[in-house]
């Protein structure tokens, strides 16, 4: 994809004339954004040098890990000729010119950041040190070919010209940002594909970092939030007289979420929270016990009313074939990222200010506008580092609330989340339900290929509260929540993974059923991947053994020849030196295409007295052109290891209605001890740059799947799966 | 009044003795280095040194702390071989457990100068980290395992 120079101009929000009109950058809302001051060099929205040669970018993305400004500075750094490290960065504020380039909204998520943003980032790099050039050529008198950019310099090659970016910024803020530049050739690309450090590694090292929960505006005092443990509950009444009593407490009181408790700090909040008693209104009816919800979405696979979301009809006979068929089913999941969530809120004149570690600043502002009734233009949202994200903190919930509680105390506010309150009232991966059949032809040949799946749509519940963020508030709820009925009935995040089946069979049909469940649902690492992957590739696998072959040649028969599944297959084949395990040993293999990237993986177990032990993890990735190498195999691990948490030990149960888990001893995640040795190739391409934070983690599961049947000859159709 | 040295220093809390000392740090310390995650003794990102000894101070009472030596990721001054090991490796993603791995693993060198694989894990296994940075972390030890000049005892020095 390349980008025309309307385009460019209409993605990035570059204001042409930002140097001659001050830099009154205008977006939707119609608020110039202001950034620096007017002795900046500011090309666009995202770039400004300071008159002292500081370079700093506005990083539209929320980092949680995933390495985005390191990735950010890179594509920069690249064109505009600085070292990375020698970029500073700020966290974008909200504003038009940040909203990503296809989904709008200020948001990180779809493992997108690097895809959307790598030409547009370059093109900022390349204009600026275009219009730097053109400011030496403006005081040496020398022309282009004259002149060379090079580590935050501008040169002759004579050598009598020697100019650093700081000596140029008051005559490039005069002149014309100029545009349309060609962008370097891979060939002399110094950072793209090389660099190897992560510029945020030292504030991570030495505690300085500020995360969301590190927030702490003069006279802020903590709160603690007693909320409901059914979902569809509010506080009915409550007696704090006792919690009222114990030193350090400010004030209880009720709000739409929830019982808060203000106090001096977030130990004596969280003990005088303990004291309090509350009354909830009972809960509804529907389907509020894990063993329901299992049974609705069995009984809703055997039912009628599946909506078609792919449908290629297939030439053999039906007959001809054998049917296998099978029946699969995984668990709601919790994020559990290390840092529980937190938000902290400080009421302004006109409206507030938030710190917040989110993945959609935008949401988080739109949210705090309606619960203060305040225009969105009155809220400023401070975003910080996230302790983990995964989906979780694209939600705003932790923001309607802390913004509910500033309201009525009228001080400055953090509300901490205890590690309980976040396992319980997440909005959980949902518990999916499969069935899935295919006939398996003498010749290896597969036909007939139908996967009906059912289970809770994501996107009812969640993109009403997007919309809300991405319309004009005057909008009424009623309209966005029929949006989101609507696109629940073919929910495009409850069927990706599917859908998309790479394999060349003959007939391949994939229905969809919502069956709507009582509790909050968001997006989880990889979303419908995470789970659509585990039946596919399991089920491929299970077709690979009834036609009694090898479950990688079997893949690759049914990949067309150049395909990129076959090369990633090909090279972590190699990798793992699939077929060749020594005695005791035992692979399987997925893999699976997710966010524009195609991941193979294979899990090697061993088997000792029955007992089953993770041995080895081999990953090969497709991401295009690579960035960071570094971490892209990070990020190919940490999905890994995320997996595997999941498909060992992850599962979300729910009994009247309010969730059973807690804590970390009953949400285990892999820890050091249990981890095994990975190793991860990246393979190589220069096609542009696709997603990595995703899509190592949905081919783990099935891979380990199906290394567990090749280890014990039993077939584990149902997530968390056991170890011998 | 409780009184400790933190990080070389003398300070006195007038806080209630059966406080976690993990919030006696962030909220009235304002060292905000060290990380709550789960509060329960779980998951190790709240861990900080007591008489040298890695301890969880989300489960520590600040009575315990009396008259003792507190370090925290602070106190390590960020030359420490693993702060530089940490950033070589890049061993942090989201860096929310980094604090409490860093700690864990200098208590770890500190008591062991050259531990092998197998011991790494073991004292690790104590510190989850979501964005599963461990191999990078057991990397990352083993480098700074391997910086010979580095004397266990400077970290209390200061
Ligand atoms: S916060 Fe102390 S061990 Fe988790
Ligand atoms: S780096 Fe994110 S939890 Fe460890």
């Amino acid at each position: 994809m390349s980008l025309t120079r309307r385009q460019f101009i209409r993605n990035v929000s570059v204001a042409g004339g930002a140097l001659t009109l001050g830099f009154q950058l205008t977006g939707c809302s119609g608020k110039p954004l202001q950034l620096g001051s007017d002795a900046d060099f500011q090309p666009n929205a995202f770039l400004r040098i300071e008159p002292d040669g500081t370079v700093i970018l506005q990083i539209p993305k929320a980092e949680m890990g995933q390495g985005v400004i390191t990735g950010m500075f890179t594509l920069v750094a690249e064109e505009l000729e600085v070292h990375p490290s020698r970029i500073d960065y700020a966290m974008a504020p909200v504003h038009s010119a940040f909203g990503d380039p296809e989904m709008r909204l200020q948001i990180t998520g779809g493992s997108a950041s690097i895809r959307v943003y790598h030409e547009i980032l370059r093109q900022v790099g390349a204009s600026a040190r275009e219009t730097l050039v053109a400011a030496a050529m403006q005081q040496s008198g020398l022309d282009r070919a004259s002149l060379e950019a090079r580590d935050g310099r501008v040169r002759s090659a004579d050598g009598n010209v020697d100019l650093s970016y700081a000596e140029l910024v008051p005559v490039a803020r005069a002149l014309a940002v100029v545009s349309d530049v060609a962008l370097k050739p891979a060939d002399q690309w110094r950072w793209i594909g090389r660099y190897d450090q992560r510029v945020d590694a030292v504030a991570k090292t030495d505690g300085s970092a500020r995360f969301g929960m590190d927030a702490s505006p003069e006279g802020c005092l903590t709160a603690v939030l007693l909320r409901c443990p059914w979902f569809d509950g509010a506080v009915e009444s409550f007696e704090a007289a006792e919690a009222l009593a114990l030193p350090g407490v400010v004030a209880v009181f009720a709000t739409d979420f929830g019982v808060a408790v203000v106090a001096e700090g977030y130990w004596p909040a969280r003990q005088a929270a303990g004291k309090v008693r509350v009354n909830f209104t009972p809960p509804g009816g529907g389907l509020r016990d894990s063993a329901a919800i299992s049974a609705a979405l069995e009984a809703a696979l055997d039912g009628e009313d599946f909506a078609s979301v792919r449908d290629d009809p297939a030439t053999a006979a039906a007959e001809q074939g054998a049917r296998v068929s099978a029946r699969y089913a995984v668990p709601f999941l919790a994020h559990a990222a290390m840092e529980p969530l937190n938000a902290t809120c400080r009421l302004t004149a006109d409206g507030c200010e938030v710190w917040v570690g989110s993945q959609a600043p935008d949401l988080a502002r739109d949210v705090a506008s309606r619960v203060l009734g305040v225009p969105r233009e009155a809220v400023v949202i401070h975003n910080q580092f996230l302790g983990g994200g995964f989906g979780r903190r694209a939600a705003a919930d932790n923001v309607a609330e802390v913004v509910a509680i500033a309201r009525e105390l009228k001080q400055p506010v953090k509300l901490v989340w205890s590690r309980e309150d976040d396992m319980r009232h997440d909005w959980y991966r949902p518990a999916m339900a499969g069935a899935i059949e295919a006939r398996v032809h003498p010749d290896g040949r597969v036909s007939h290929w139908q996967h009906r799946i059912a289970g809770p749509s994501i996107n009812q519940q969640v993109l009403p509260v997007m919309m809300g963020a991405m319309l004009p508030q005057w909008v009424p709820g009623g309209p966005r929540q029929w949006v989101g009925d609507f696109v629940g009935k073919k929910d495009f995040a409850s069927v990706e993974g599917s859908k998309e089946l790479p394999y060349a069979f003959d007939g391949v049909s994939v229905s969809y059923r919502n069956v709507p469940v009582p509790i909050p649902l968001g997006y989880w690492r990889s979303v419908g991947h995470s789970h659509n992957a585990f039946v596919v590739e399991s089920f491929v696998d299970e077709l690979a053994h009834a036609a009694g072959m090898d479950p990688l040649t079997f893949r690759r028969q049914h990949l067309p020849e150049s395909s990129r599944q076959r090369r990633v297959l090909d090279a972590v084949a190699k990798a793992a030196n699939w077929g060749n395990v020594p005695a005791g040993r035992f692979q399987g293999i997925a893999v699976h295409d997710s966010f524009h990237s195609c991941v193979a993986e294979v899990v090697e177990v061993s088997r000792v007295d029955g007992k089953v032990r993770l041995e080895h993890v081999y990953c090969a990735i497709d991401c295009g052109q690579v960035i960071n190498p570094d971490i892209v195999k990070d990020q190919m691990i940490g999905g890994i290891v995320f997996a595997l948490s999941a498909a060992l030990h992850g599962e979300i149960t729910l009994k009247d209605g309010a969730v059973e888990q807690s804590n970390y001893h009953d949400y285990p995640l892999l820890r050091q001890t249990d981890t095994p040795p990975m190793t991860v190739v990246l393979v190589e391409s220069s096609a542009p740059p696709t997603g990595v934070g995703e899509p190592g983690t949905p081919p783990a599961a099935p891979a380990l799947a199906n290394a567990l049947f090749a280890a014990t000859g039993e077939r584990q159709r149902r997530l968390p799966l056991r170890l011998g | 009044m409780v009184t400790f040295s933190l990080n070389g220093r003398e300070v006195e809390v007038d806080v209630d003795p059966e406080t976690p000392l993990l919030w006696v740090l962030r909220d009235h310390l304002q060292l905000t280095g060290t990380r709550f995650g789960c509060g329960m003794g779980l998951c190790g990102a709240c861990t900080v040194h007591l008489d040298g000894a890695a301890i969880r101070s989300c489960s520590t009472p600040l009575a315990m702390a009396a008259g003792r030596s507190v370090t925290t990721i602070e106190g390590l001054g960020g030359n420490h071989p693993l702060q530089h090991a940490w950033v070589e490796h890049n061993v942090p993603q989201c860096g929310y457990c980094q604090s409490g791995q860093i700690m864990s693993a200098a208590a770890l060198l500190a008591a062991n100068p050259q531990p092998d694989e197998e011991s790494i894990r073991q004292a690790m296994s104590g510190n989850l980290c979501r964005c599963g940075t461990y191999h990078k972390v057991q990397q990352a030890i083993l480098s700074a395992a391997a910086v010979a000049h580095w004397q266990p005892a400077a970290e209390d020095a200061s």
